[in-house]
């Protein structure tokens, strides 16, 4: 079954005959984890940097933000049996629009909300296609762990 | 026939928009408008009326009562919603095809078109302009140059995304370099066969900011500032990407800051259900 992850939504599975697919990321973020042992991935289109800004969506969907939506998928994640010196961490997105600077510049906002997280974790990036001026699509086979990108103008690959 | 001369030719055989759309637009800039004189102008078409009258009966709207006429209607859902509606469905019939050249699926462009109509009008309100159903009927149509010009840049696209990707060109800066226009003036060329108003040629003509003097008109800053938006949230962003370019100088002239784009992008995300929700109904 395919599972379409939202603007400002996570999905999570260990169902082998599942895909998980988020659709146009632009300046939000697409992450995405695989355990390839436990058999299990998850992904989440988080749309902006920090919860600060309105704490009451935050509590409704923490998946709308950074620094609430990303503690929610390792959770998960790990409640499904995960290890964390296994998992394979893919992000896309972050684009931005040209000339866009400094606080305007949410794209680059988005991934350095990622960073802090990873960082401040241990976690390290497998793969990554951030920045630049494309829009992106990205899908999760859960069974292979096989993940797709596609970018606009150039089509789609496999990883 | 230059590729110019080709695009002039096809922009005169597109279907005309409905007829009842420029008095409309004339009467609800005009603030000594009532709803009567509002409901006279819609009912003259009466493709629109019938249309309107399913769309405004169905769930989506939940009226206690069926609207029977245009006047119900207008009383039920008020005179914006109502004008607000009827350029909906005038803006789906001319964009909710797909564009192949922008890699753009059947009714992407449409759910784009009025994702930024409904932000730009939401900002429109608060910084309480006059004139809101004509930046939001603008913001709905200023891409209607992409639906003529998208077979141009479909033939033309290794070129122009080259010249995005090497020469640093913004999208539009390299359909004018290969096509000969951009999709903004095609966009505004024609509005303008259309007999749109001066105002709202210039919206759809400037609505990427290209010249430095409409970064002080608030109307255009609004339309802007509402495409940058759907952009950044990835709505309606296809092979063109986000290769615009971005004028800070225009949020600060209508006073919008960082912060109060991330706050518009929230909210809007909470409505984006309802957008799915209107485009079935409308």
């Amino acid at each position: 079954m395919e599972h379409i992850v939202g603007v400002a939504d996570m999905k999570v599975s260990n169902r082998t005959d599942d895909t998980i697919v988020t659709y146009s990321l632009g300046s939000c973020i697409g992450l995405v984890i695989y355990e390839p042992q436990v058999v299990v991935g998850g992904m989440l289109h988080y749309m902006l940097p920090s919860s600060a800004i309105d704490a009451v969506k935050a509590e409704s969907n923490p998946f709308m933000f950074a620094d609430t939506g990303i503690p929610a998928l390792f959770k998960q994640i790990y409640e499904l049996g995960a290890e964390k010196s296994r998992i394979k961490v893919f992000v896309a997105g972050g684009a931005e629009i040209m000339d866009q600077e400094g606080i305007f510049n949410l794209g680059r906002q988005n991934y350095s909300a990622l960073m802090q997280i990873l960082t401040k974790n241990n976690v390290s990036i497998w793969k990554q296609a951030v920045g630049g001026y494309s829009n992106r699509t990205v899908k999760m086979e859960v069974a292979s762990g096989n993940i797709y990108l596609k970018t606009s103008g150039l089509g789609e690959v496999r990883l | 026939m230059t590729s110019l001369q080709v695009l002039i030719k096809e922009i005169k055989n597109l279907k005309p928009i409905p007829a009842v759309v420029i008095p409309l637009l004339d009467v609800v800039d005009d603030p000594n408008a009532s709803m009567q004189d509002i409901t006279k102008v819609i009912q003259y078409d009466p493709a629109i009326t019938a249309d309107i009258l399913r769309t405004a009966n169905s769930a989506f709207f939940g009226l206690k009562q069926p609207a029977e006429t245009i006047q119900d209607a207008a009383m039920m859902l008020g005179t914006n919603h109502l004008v607000d509606l009827v350029m909906l469905k005038i803006s789906a019939e001319v964009t909710k095809g797909p564009q192949k050249g922008y890699d753009l699926n059947a009714g992407a462009l449409w759910k784009y078109s009025v994702s930024s109509a409904l932000i730009a009008k939401q900002v429109a309100d608060q910084l309480d302009l006059p004139n809101k159903n004509s930046i939001f009927t603008a913001s709905l149509l200023k891409d209607i140059g992409k639906t003529v010009l998208d077979k141009f840049v479909q033939d033309a696209f290794e070129k122009i995304y080259n010249l995005v990707i090497n020469e640093n060109f913004s999208f539009m800066e390299a359909e004018k370099h290969i096509i000969g226009v951009n999709h903004a003036e095609l966009g505004a060329m024609i509005a303008k066969t259309w007999n749109f108003s001066p105002k709202m040629v210039k919206i759809i003509r400037n609505h990427h900011l290209t010249s430095e003097i409409m970064v002080r008109e608030k109307d255009i800053a609004v339309v802007y500032l509402s495409d940058c938006i759907c952009m950044m949230m990835g709505m309606g962003v296809g092979a063109d990407g986000l290769a615009y370019r971005f004028h800070q100088q225009a949020m600060d002239y209508i006073g919008i800051s960082a912060e109060d784009t991330l706050k518009i992008i929230a909210d809007f995300s909470c409505r984006m259900g309802e957008v799915e929700e209107l485009l079935k109904v409308a």
